[in-house]
Protein backbone atom coordinates (compact mmCIF):
# COMPACT_ATOMS: atom_id res chain seq x y z
CA UNK A 1 0.00 0.00 0.00
CA UNK A 2 1.24 3.59 -0.96
CA UNK A 3 1.35 4.98 2.75
CA UNK A 4 1.57 8.73 2.03
CA UNK A 5 0.82 10.52 5.01
CA UNK A 6 0.91 10.37 8.33
CA UNK A 7 -1.83 10.92 11.18
CA UNK A 8 0.72 13.52 12.73
CA UNK A 9 0.83 15.16 9.36
CA UNK A 10 -3.34 15.31 9.09
CA UNK A 11 -3.70 16.76 13.08
CA UNK A 12 -0.74 18.98 12.57
CA UNK A 13 -2.46 20.22 9.03
CA UNK A 14 -6.07 20.50 10.92
CA UNK A 15 -3.85 22.81 13.42
CA UNK A 16 -2.09 24.89 11.18
CA UNK A 17 -5.36 25.68 9.06
CA UNK A 18 -7.27 26.27 12.02
CA UNK A 19 -4.81 29.37 12.64
CA UNK A 20 -5.85 32.19 10.56
CA UNK A 21 -9.51 32.07 11.72
CA UNK A 22 -9.14 31.84 15.43
CA UNK A 23 -6.79 35.32 15.08
CA UNK A 24 -8.70 36.32 13.02
CA UNK A 25 -12.72 35.72 12.57
CA UNK A 26 -13.39 33.79 15.96
CA UNK A 27 -12.58 36.73 18.80
CA UNK A 28 -14.47 39.37 17.00
CA UNK A 29 -17.85 36.42 16.39
CA UNK A 30 -17.37 35.81 19.97
CA UNK A 31 -17.41 39.14 21.26
CA UNK A 32 -20.32 40.30 18.99
CA UNK A 33 -22.27 37.11 20.29
CA UNK A 34 -21.27 36.79 23.67
CA UNK A 35 -19.62 39.87 25.23
CA UNK A 36 -17.06 39.71 27.52
CA UNK A 37 -18.72 36.11 28.57
CA UNK A 38 -17.38 35.01 25.01
CA UNK A 39 -13.84 33.01 25.87
CA UNK A 40 -16.45 30.64 27.76
CA UNK A 41 -17.68 29.65 23.99
CA UNK A 42 -14.58 27.24 23.39
CA UNK A 43 -15.46 24.97 26.18
CA UNK A 44 -18.95 24.35 24.89
CA UNK A 45 -18.17 23.56 21.33
CA UNK A 46 -15.70 20.60 23.10
CA UNK A 47 -19.64 19.30 23.74
CA UNK A 48 -19.65 19.22 19.97
CA UNK A 49 -16.44 18.67 18.88
CA UNK A 50 -15.49 15.63 20.79
CA UNK A 51 -18.93 13.79 19.00
CA UNK A 52 -17.48 14.45 15.64
CA UNK A 53 -14.27 13.40 16.65
CA UNK A 54 -16.02 10.09 17.52
CA UNK A 55 -17.77 9.70 14.33
CA UNK A 56 -14.36 10.46 12.29
CA UNK A 57 -12.98 7.81 14.27
CA UNK A 58 -15.52 5.39 13.80
CA UNK A 59 -15.84 5.69 9.81
CA UNK A 60 -12.21 5.34 9.72
CA UNK A 61 -12.27 2.66 11.81
CA UNK A 62 -15.04 0.80 10.39
CA UNK A 63 -13.75 1.21 6.70
CA UNK A 64 -10.29 1.04 6.90
CA UNK A 65 -8.18 2.18 4.07
CA UNK A 66 -11.02 3.81 2.47
CA UNK A 67 -11.59 7.80 1.72
CA UNK A 68 -14.37 9.51 1.90
CA UNK A 69 -16.22 8.76 -1.51
CA UNK A 70 -15.41 5.07 -0.85
CA UNK A 71 -17.19 5.21 2.41
CA UNK A 72 -20.21 6.69 0.70
CA UNK A 73 -20.49 4.44 -1.83
CA UNK A 74 -20.07 1.44 0.33
CA UNK A 75 -23.23 2.96 2.43
CA UNK A 76 -25.42 4.54 -0.27
CA UNK A 77 -24.34 3.81 -3.36
CA UNK A 78 -22.67 5.86 -5.94
CA UNK A 79 -25.84 8.13 -6.96
CA UNK A 80 -26.15 8.55 -3.32
CA UNK A 81 -22.11 9.21 -3.30
CA UNK A 82 -21.69 11.19 -5.92
CA UNK A 83 -24.81 13.67 -5.11
CA UNK A 84 -22.89 14.42 -1.71
CA UNK A 85 -19.27 14.96 -4.21
CA UNK A 86 -20.99 17.54 -6.01
CA UNK A 87 -22.44 19.41 -2.93
CA UNK A 88 -18.75 19.06 -1.03
CA UNK A 89 -17.65 20.39 -4.54
CA UNK A 90 -19.61 23.53 -4.29
CA UNK A 91 -18.82 23.70 -0.76
CA UNK A 92 -14.70 24.17 -1.33
CA UNK A 93 -15.06 26.30 -4.58
CA UNK A 94 -17.26 28.95 -2.01
CA UNK A 95 -14.87 28.14 0.58
CA UNK A 96 -11.81 28.70 -1.58
CA UNK A 97 -12.60 31.79 -2.50
CA UNK A 98 -13.50 33.47 0.39
CA UNK A 99 -10.91 32.38 1.83
CA UNK A 100 -8.77 34.30 -1.03
CA UNK A 101 -10.87 36.96 -0.24
CA UNK A 102 -9.85 36.71 3.65
CA UNK A 103 -6.24 36.77 2.60
CA UNK A 104 -6.25 39.69 0.28
CA UNK A 105 -8.70 41.66 2.77
CA UNK A 106 -5.56 40.46 5.90
CA UNK A 107 -2.84 41.87 3.61
CA UNK A 108 -4.62 45.19 2.96
CA UNK A 109 -5.42 45.55 6.43
CA UNK A 110 -2.21 45.13 7.88
CA UNK A 111 0.73 45.38 5.68
CA UNK A 112 -0.03 46.61 1.84
CA UNK A 113 -3.14 49.02 2.22
CA UNK A 114 -2.15 50.46 -1.22
CA UNK A 115 -1.88 47.04 -3.01
CA UNK A 116 -5.01 45.78 -4.98
CA UNK A 117 -6.28 42.65 -3.84
CA UNK A 118 -5.84 41.13 -7.64
CA UNK A 119 -2.28 41.19 -7.06
CA UNK A 120 -2.62 39.13 -3.79
CA UNK A 121 -4.91 36.72 -5.19
CA UNK A 122 -2.57 36.27 -8.23
CA UNK A 123 0.39 35.57 -6.22
CA UNK A 124 -1.25 32.92 -4.15
CA UNK A 125 -2.52 31.26 -6.78
CA UNK A 126 0.87 31.00 -8.53
CA UNK A 127 2.04 30.11 -5.22
CA UNK A 128 -0.65 27.43 -4.84
CA UNK A 129 0.26 25.92 -8.28
CA UNK A 130 3.94 25.61 -7.67
CA UNK A 131 3.40 24.04 -4.11
CA UNK A 132 0.82 21.59 -5.90
CA UNK A 133 3.58 21.03 -8.53
CA UNK A 134 5.30 19.89 -5.50
CA UNK A 135 2.71 17.10 -4.34
CA UNK A 136 0.47 16.62 -1.24
CA UNK A 137 2.98 15.51 0.94
CA UNK A 138 4.98 18.29 0.44
CA UNK A 139 2.07 20.39 1.76
CA UNK A 140 1.67 18.08 4.75
CA UNK A 141 5.33 18.50 5.56
CA UNK A 142 5.25 22.60 5.55
CA UNK A 143 2.82 22.66 8.33
CA UNK A 144 4.41 19.97 10.32
CA UNK A 145 7.62 21.56 10.21
CA UNK A 146 5.76 25.29 10.42
CA UNK A 147 3.35 24.79 13.26
CA UNK A 148 5.67 23.81 16.34
CA UNK A 149 7.71 27.31 15.88
CA UNK A 150 4.29 28.88 15.07
CA UNK A 151 3.21 27.72 18.44
CA UNK A 152 6.28 28.92 19.91
CA UNK A 153 6.10 32.39 19.06
CA UNK A 154 2.46 32.49 20.22
CA UNK A 155 3.11 31.70 23.14
CA UNK A 156 6.33 34.24 23.66
CA UNK A 157 3.64 36.87 22.40
CA UNK A 158 1.42 35.67 25.42
CA UNK A 159 3.74 35.37 28.12
CA UNK A 160 5.01 39.26 27.24
CA UNK A 161 1.59 40.15 26.89
CA UNK A 162 0.99 38.71 30.45
CA UNK A 163 1.19 41.88 32.38
CA UNK A 164 -1.15 43.61 30.37
CA UNK A 165 -3.80 41.36 30.74
CA UNK A 166 -7.26 43.05 32.52
CA UNK A 167 -9.31 41.25 34.85
CA UNK A 168 -11.79 43.59 34.61
CA UNK A 169 -12.19 42.91 30.47
CA UNK A 170 -12.98 39.12 31.25
CA UNK A 171 -14.78 39.32 34.85
CA UNK A 172 -17.82 39.43 35.72
CA UNK A 173 -19.72 36.73 34.18
CA UNK A 174 -22.81 35.07 35.59
CA UNK A 175 -25.27 32.45 34.35
CA UNK A 176 -27.47 34.45 32.36
CA UNK A 177 -24.42 34.96 30.02
CA UNK A 178 -24.46 31.24 29.51
CA UNK A 179 -26.88 31.05 26.73
CA UNK A 180 -25.18 33.58 24.24
CA UNK A 181 -22.23 32.01 25.08
CA UNK A 182 -23.45 28.31 23.62
CA UNK A 183 -24.98 30.38 21.03
CA UNK A 184 -21.50 31.98 19.97
CA UNK A 185 -19.52 28.52 19.97
CA UNK A 186 -21.15 27.78 16.72
CA UNK A 187 -18.69 29.92 15.67
CA UNK A 188 -15.74 27.53 16.68
CA UNK A 189 -17.84 25.16 15.66
CA UNK A 190 -17.44 26.33 12.06
CA UNK A 191 -13.20 26.41 12.53
CA UNK A 192 -13.02 23.13 14.11
CA UNK A 193 -15.36 21.19 12.35
CA UNK A 194 -12.41 21.25 9.75
CA UNK A 195 -11.34 18.14 11.01
CA UNK A 196 -13.58 16.21 8.28
CA UNK A 197 -11.43 16.88 5.68
CA UNK A 198 -8.77 13.99 7.62
CA UNK A 199 -11.95 11.82 5.89
CA UNK A 200 -10.87 13.31 2.25
CA UNK A 201 -7.26 11.94 3.31
CA UNK A 202 -7.82 8.84 4.89
CA UNK A 203 -7.03 6.61 2.15
CA UNK A 204 -3.64 7.57 2.63
CA UNK A 205 -3.44 7.11 6.33
CA UNK A 206 -3.30 3.70 6.83
CA UNK A 207 -5.03 0.37 7.29
CA UNK A 208 -5.13 -0.14 10.82
CA UNK A 209 -5.12 3.21 13.39
CA UNK A 210 -2.89 2.28 16.14
CA UNK A 211 -3.35 3.86 19.91
CA UNK A 212 -0.91 6.24 19.10
CA UNK A 213 -2.93 7.70 16.02
CA UNK A 214 -5.48 7.59 18.02
CA UNK A 215 -4.33 9.56 20.84
CA UNK A 216 -2.48 12.16 17.87
CA UNK A 217 -6.28 12.75 16.83
CA UNK A 218 -8.10 13.62 19.95
CA UNK A 219 -4.98 15.50 21.09
CA UNK A 220 -5.17 17.69 18.09
CA UNK A 221 -8.98 18.69 18.85
CA UNK A 222 -8.23 19.33 22.31
CA UNK A 223 -5.22 21.10 21.68
CA UNK A 224 -7.57 23.40 18.92
CA UNK A 225 -9.81 24.07 21.43
CA UNK A 226 -7.23 25.41 24.31
CA UNK A 227 -5.54 27.16 21.61
CA UNK A 228 -8.96 29.06 20.83
CA UNK A 229 -9.70 29.70 24.42
CA UNK A 230 -6.05 31.37 24.90
CA UNK A 231 -6.15 33.46 21.94
CA UNK A 232 -9.91 35.02 22.93
CA UNK A 233 -8.52 35.25 26.80
CA UNK A 234 -6.06 37.14 25.79
CA UNK A 235 -7.52 39.25 22.92
CA UNK A 236 -10.43 40.50 25.09
CA UNK A 237 -8.25 40.60 28.25
CA UNK A 238 -5.94 43.30 26.24
CA UNK A 239 -8.28 44.80 24.14
CA UNK A 240 -11.53 44.69 25.27
CA UNK A 241 -14.81 42.58 24.59
CA UNK A 242 -16.22 46.17 23.10
CA UNK A 243 -12.99 46.99 21.13
CA UNK A 244 -12.91 43.28 19.54
CA UNK A 245 -16.54 42.88 18.29
CA UNK A 246 -15.44 46.20 15.95
CA UNK A 247 -12.21 44.99 14.52
CA UNK A 248 -11.73 42.87 11.33
CA UNK A 249 -8.50 41.64 13.05
CA UNK A 250 -8.48 42.03 16.42
CA UNK A 251 -5.68 39.74 17.57
CA UNK A 252 -3.50 42.02 15.23
CA UNK A 253 -4.38 44.61 17.36
CA UNK A 254 -3.73 43.20 20.81
CA UNK A 255 -0.32 41.91 19.38
CA UNK A 256 0.75 45.32 18.48
CA UNK A 257 0.14 46.44 21.90
CA UNK A 258 2.88 43.64 23.39
CA UNK A 259 6.58 44.78 23.50
CA UNK A 260 9.32 42.18 24.90
CA UNK A 261 10.76 43.81 28.15
CA UNK A 262 9.96 47.49 26.42
CA UNK A 263 13.58 46.29 24.37
CA UNK A 264 11.13 44.90 20.96
CA UNK A 265 8.28 45.76 19.81
CA UNK A 266 5.81 45.65 16.65
CA UNK A 267 5.31 41.96 16.55
CA UNK A 268 2.17 42.35 14.40
CA UNK A 269 3.79 41.85 11.18
CA UNK A 270 4.83 38.18 12.47
CA UNK A 271 0.80 37.87 13.07
CA UNK A 272 0.46 38.63 9.85
CA UNK A 273 2.75 35.86 8.30
CA UNK A 274 1.43 33.93 10.69
CA UNK A 275 -2.01 33.97 9.10
CA UNK A 276 -1.00 34.34 5.34
CA UNK A 277 0.93 31.16 5.85
CA UNK A 278 -2.01 29.44 7.43
CA UNK A 279 -3.67 31.02 4.51
CA UNK A 280 -1.71 29.38 2.23
CA UNK A 281 -1.84 26.11 3.04
CA UNK A 282 -5.76 26.18 3.68
CA UNK A 283 -5.53 27.15 -0.34
CA UNK A 284 -3.70 24.26 -1.10
CA UNK A 285 -5.55 21.84 1.13
CA UNK A 286 -8.72 22.88 -0.13
CA UNK A 287 -7.33 22.86 -3.82
CA UNK A 288 -6.39 19.12 -3.28
CA UNK A 289 -9.59 18.16 -1.56
CA UNK A 290 -10.98 19.95 -4.52
CA UNK A 291 -9.40 17.73 -7.69
CA UNK A 292 -9.91 14.73 -5.63
CA UNK A 293 -13.65 15.21 -5.74
CA UNK A 294 -13.56 16.02 -9.16
CA UNK A 295 -11.84 13.02 -9.79
CA UNK A 296 -14.00 10.55 -7.47
CA UNK A 297 -17.17 12.69 -9.46
CA UNK A 298 -16.12 12.11 -12.97
CA UNK A 299 -13.41 9.37 -12.87
CA UNK A 300 -10.64 10.85 -14.39
CA UNK A 301 -7.37 10.01 -14.47
CA UNK A 302 -5.11 13.15 -14.65
CA UNK A 303 -5.92 16.11 -12.74
CA UNK A 304 -3.31 18.59 -13.61
CA UNK A 305 -5.10 20.35 -16.65
CA UNK A 306 -7.65 20.91 -14.22
CA UNK A 307 -6.02 23.58 -12.29
CA UNK A 308 -5.91 26.54 -14.34
CA UNK A 309 -9.82 26.51 -14.81
CA UNK A 310 -10.49 26.15 -11.55
CA UNK A 311 -7.92 28.95 -10.83
CA UNK A 312 -9.70 31.39 -12.73
CA UNK A 313 -13.46 30.02 -11.54
CA UNK A 314 -12.06 30.63 -8.03
CA UNK A 315 -10.00 33.95 -8.98
CA UNK A 316 -13.58 35.70 -10.28
CA UNK A 317 -15.46 34.28 -7.95
CA UNK A 318 -14.20 36.28 -4.77
CA UNK A 319 -15.20 39.61 -6.71
CA UNK A 320 -19.08 37.96 -6.61
CA UNK A 321 -18.68 36.64 -2.92
CA UNK A 322 -17.45 39.64 -1.31
CA UNK A 323 -15.54 42.89 -2.45
CA UNK A 324 -15.08 45.01 1.08
CA UNK A 325 -13.99 43.72 4.53
CA UNK A 326 -18.11 44.85 5.61
CA UNK A 327 -19.27 42.75 3.01
CA UNK A 328 -16.56 39.59 3.87
CA UNK A 329 -17.70 39.85 7.36
CA UNK A 330 -21.31 39.94 6.89
CA UNK A 331 -21.14 36.99 4.64
CA UNK A 332 -18.73 34.59 6.81
CA UNK A 333 -21.15 35.70 9.94
CA UNK A 334 -24.22 34.65 7.69
CA UNK A 335 -23.38 32.12 5.64
CA UNK A 336 -20.37 30.66 5.77
CA UNK A 337 -20.01 29.66 9.20
CA UNK A 338 -23.94 27.67 8.78
CA UNK A 339 -22.72 26.19 5.15
CA UNK A 340 -19.77 24.61 7.14
CA UNK A 341 -22.07 23.40 9.91
CA UNK A 342 -23.51 21.70 7.37
CA UNK A 343 -20.53 20.18 5.73
CA UNK A 344 -18.84 19.61 8.77
CA UNK A 345 -21.39 18.31 10.95
CA UNK A 346 -24.61 17.28 9.76
CA UNK A 347 -23.54 15.53 6.61
CA UNK A 348 -20.35 13.18 8.59
CA UNK A 349 -23.33 12.75 11.11
CA UNK A 350 -25.55 10.90 8.56
CA UNK A 351 -22.58 8.91 7.72
CA UNK A 352 -22.05 8.05 10.65
CA UNK A 353 -25.17 6.93 11.57
CA UNK A 354 -25.96 5.01 8.67
CA UNK A 355 -22.28 3.37 10.17
CA UNK A 356 -23.89 2.46 12.98
CA UNK A 357 -27.03 0.77 11.47
CA UNK A 358 -24.90 -1.16 8.40
CA UNK A 359 -22.44 -2.97 11.34
CA UNK A 360 -19.89 -3.30 7.82
CA UNK A 361 -16.58 -3.94 8.06
CA UNK A 362 -14.58 -3.50 4.68
CA UNK A 363 -11.09 -4.29 4.37
CA UNK A 364 -9.91 -2.66 1.42
CA UNK A 365 -7.48 -5.25 -0.39
CA UNK A 366 -3.95 -4.16 -1.45
CA UNK B 1 -0.17 61.60 -15.26
CA UNK B 2 -0.07 58.44 -13.43
CA UNK B 3 0.11 55.19 -15.97
CA UNK B 4 -1.41 51.91 -15.01
CA UNK B 5 0.14 49.22 -15.64
CA UNK B 6 -1.89 46.29 -13.61
CA UNK B 7 -5.21 46.50 -14.58
CA UNK B 8 -7.47 43.61 -13.27
CA UNK B 9 -9.74 43.96 -16.44
CA UNK B 10 -6.72 42.54 -18.62
CA UNK B 11 -6.60 39.69 -16.82
CA UNK B 12 -9.18 38.20 -18.89
CA UNK B 13 -6.79 38.42 -21.99
CA UNK B 14 -4.30 36.95 -19.72
CA UNK B 15 -6.37 33.73 -18.54
CA UNK B 16 -7.30 32.82 -22.05
CA UNK B 17 -3.81 32.98 -23.22
CA UNK B 18 -2.56 30.69 -20.05
CA UNK B 19 -5.48 28.25 -21.14
CA UNK B 20 -4.40 27.96 -25.02
CA UNK B 21 -1.14 27.35 -23.54
CA UNK B 22 -2.25 24.47 -20.97
CA UNK B 23 -4.50 22.91 -23.55
CA UNK B 24 -1.02 22.89 -26.15
CA UNK B 25 0.78 21.36 -22.99
CA UNK B 26 -2.20 18.80 -22.05
CA UNK B 27 -3.08 18.01 -25.05
CA UNK B 28 -2.29 14.38 -25.31
CA UNK B 29 -4.46 13.82 -22.02
CA UNK B 30 -7.52 15.74 -23.27
CA UNK B 31 -7.52 14.30 -26.81
CA UNK B 32 -7.34 10.82 -25.37
CA UNK B 33 -9.93 10.92 -23.20
CA UNK B 34 -13.43 13.09 -24.35
CA UNK B 35 -14.32 13.43 -20.71
CA UNK B 36 -11.28 15.10 -20.09
CA UNK B 37 -11.68 17.34 -22.80
CA UNK B 38 -15.53 18.07 -22.36
CA UNK B 39 -14.59 19.04 -18.38
CA UNK B 40 -11.47 20.65 -19.30
CA UNK B 41 -14.22 22.56 -21.62
CA UNK B 42 -16.87 23.63 -19.09
CA UNK B 43 -14.75 24.74 -16.68
CA UNK B 44 -13.13 26.91 -18.66
CA UNK B 45 -16.23 28.52 -20.03
CA UNK B 46 -17.57 28.73 -16.74
CA UNK B 47 -14.23 30.90 -15.57
CA UNK B 48 -13.97 33.30 -18.98
CA UNK B 49 -17.81 33.96 -18.63
CA UNK B 50 -17.39 34.82 -14.90
CA UNK B 51 -14.81 37.11 -16.00
CA UNK B 52 -16.57 38.44 -19.14
CA UNK B 53 -19.13 39.30 -16.90
CA UNK B 54 -16.68 41.18 -14.21
CA UNK B 55 -15.23 43.47 -17.42
CA UNK B 56 -18.52 43.97 -18.85
CA UNK B 57 -19.94 45.03 -15.31
CA UNK B 58 -17.27 45.62 -12.82
CA UNK B 59 -19.99 47.05 -10.44
CA UNK B 60 -21.86 44.18 -10.48
CA UNK B 61 -23.19 43.77 -6.60
CA UNK B 62 -21.61 41.10 -5.04
CA UNK B 63 -23.56 37.79 -3.26
CA UNK B 64 -22.35 39.32 0.27
CA UNK B 65 -24.01 42.63 -1.00
CA UNK B 66 -27.33 40.78 -2.14
CA UNK B 67 -27.89 38.42 0.53
CA UNK B 68 -27.19 41.88 3.21
CA UNK B 69 -30.19 43.78 1.27
CA UNK B 70 -32.35 40.68 1.89
CA UNK B 71 -31.65 39.94 5.15
CA UNK B 72 -31.39 43.04 6.74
Amino acid sequence: MNKLITMRQVVFMYLFISLSPVLRQVPTALAKQAGRSGYLSPFWSLMVIVPLSAIILLLIRSYPGLNLYEIMVYMGGKIFAKTFIFLYIIWIIVFLSAKINAYSLTLQFTLMPKTRSDFFMLVILLLVYYALLRGSKTIFRFSELALGPIFLLIAIFLLCALSRLRTDYLLPVSTINLPSTIKASKDILAVGGNLILILFFSDKIGISLTKKQIRKFWLGSIVFVIFTFVITIFTFGITGANLTKNLPFPFYITVKSISFFNIFERFEVIVTIMCVLSDFITICIMFLILLRLIDWLFDIEERGFLFLPLGIIIYYLTYYISTTQFEYNFIYENLIVNVNLVFQYIIPMILGLLSLLKHKNVKKQF
Amino acid sequence: MKVRLWREEKMIYVFGSLLIISFMKHKDILLNKKRNLVLFLILSVCGIALGVVRMIYPYVPSIAYILEKYLK
